[in-house]
């Protein structure tokens, strides 16, 4: 099954999707595509990731080449977090050169899926804004949608949260989360 | 408390009349007496930090309208960037407690938890 959450910053995405995933199989496998761009950067990606572990995950960091990665154990579920972060990863290299990210991210989730029962995918809405970006960024934002839409074109469920709030787009919630909801 | 959200010019004032507000009931991103406030977003953006504190006083509000400003490309600016995403946490605190949470979407006003006050047609 492939769950894709949306939503703007701070909606609620990461903490429904931990409550999504602790509704479904394990292994559970937190894949942290945040690259840090310093060592307060660093820092904060090594207190998500204990947290994480605390919470019953083993967690991976993954920036770019999803595709190639190999998790330990087959089965379970798999958090990608976010889709925004790989896709600027796989996007711009260090020069800022731009690549065409999309069959990079959707390869990446697709060998996810065929490694784990259940993927949950958490993904940003970045394209509702006044725009008036340069071109990269704006290459970015439309990249993003691109992704977004074929993500759910394949999703069991699409959720989108609003103040914290899921609201079912796509699909249905594993039985023991609609009770929660 | 009822929370209205959604975007610029989506139509959350114009609810809220609907409601039975009347402009001089609503405060502009201050908090004072009245029982409305709107573009609560600017107390966040501000101030970040103040996001919990504020949920406790807008608990004693009948109407918070808040722009939804999540978005949209996220921010370089530190201080842009923390008020978007405490506005965000502001908005989760205030529905976890609200009686209702209106989305409004092209002016239609959505309800996302909770019940109107009676009378009033609502699109689920």
């Amino acid at each position: 099954m492939l769950y894709l959450l949306t939503g703007g910053s701070g909606c609620g995405k990461s903490t429904f999707a931990e409550a999504l995933c602790a509704a479904l199989p394990r292994p559970l496998f937190f894949i942290d595509t945040a690259m840090p761009a310093d060592a307060p950067e660093a820092e904060e990606a090594a207190r998500r990731q204990a947290r994480y572990r605390e919470h019953g995950f083993q967690t991976v960091a993954r920036y770019t080449d999803l595709a190639g990665l190999r998790l330990p154990q087959p089965g379970g579920t798999a958090l990608l977090e976010c889709i925004c972060n790989l896709t600027a990863n796989e996007m711009f290299d260090r020069q800022g050169r731009r690549t065409d990210p999309c069959g990079r991210v959707m390869a990446g989730v697709d060998a996810l899926r065929r490694q784990c029962g259940h993927v949950v995918v958490v993904t940003n809405d970045v394209g509702s804004d006044t725009g008036g970006y340069d071109a990269s960024t704006g290459a970015y934002v439309s990249a993003i949608g691109t992704i977004n839409a074929a993500l759910a074109e394949r999703a069991d469920a699409v959720l989108e949260l609003v103040c914290g709030i899921p609201l079912v787009r796509k699909g249905t919630l594993p039985t023991r989360m609609e009770a929660q909801i | 408390m009822i929370l209205i959200v959604g975007g610029e010019g989506s139509g959350k004032r114009g609810f809220a009349r609907r409601l039975g507000y009347a402009d001089e009931d609503m405060a502009d991103g201050i908090l004072d007496r009245k029982p409305v406030i709107f573009h609560t977003e600017k107390l966040t953006m501000s101030d970040p930090e103040s996001a919990v504190a504020l949920s406790r006083a807008l608990m004693q509000k009948e109407i918070v309208i808040c722009n939804e400003v999540g978005s949209g490309i996220i921010p370089v600016r530190p201080q842009e960037r923390r008020g978007r995403e405490a506005t965000g946490r502001l908005c989760i605190l205030l529905a976890q407690e609200a009686e209702a949470v209106v989305r409004m979407v092209c002016g239609i006003p959505c309800v996302i938890k909770g019940q109107l006050p009676s009378g009033e047609d609502s699109i689920p």
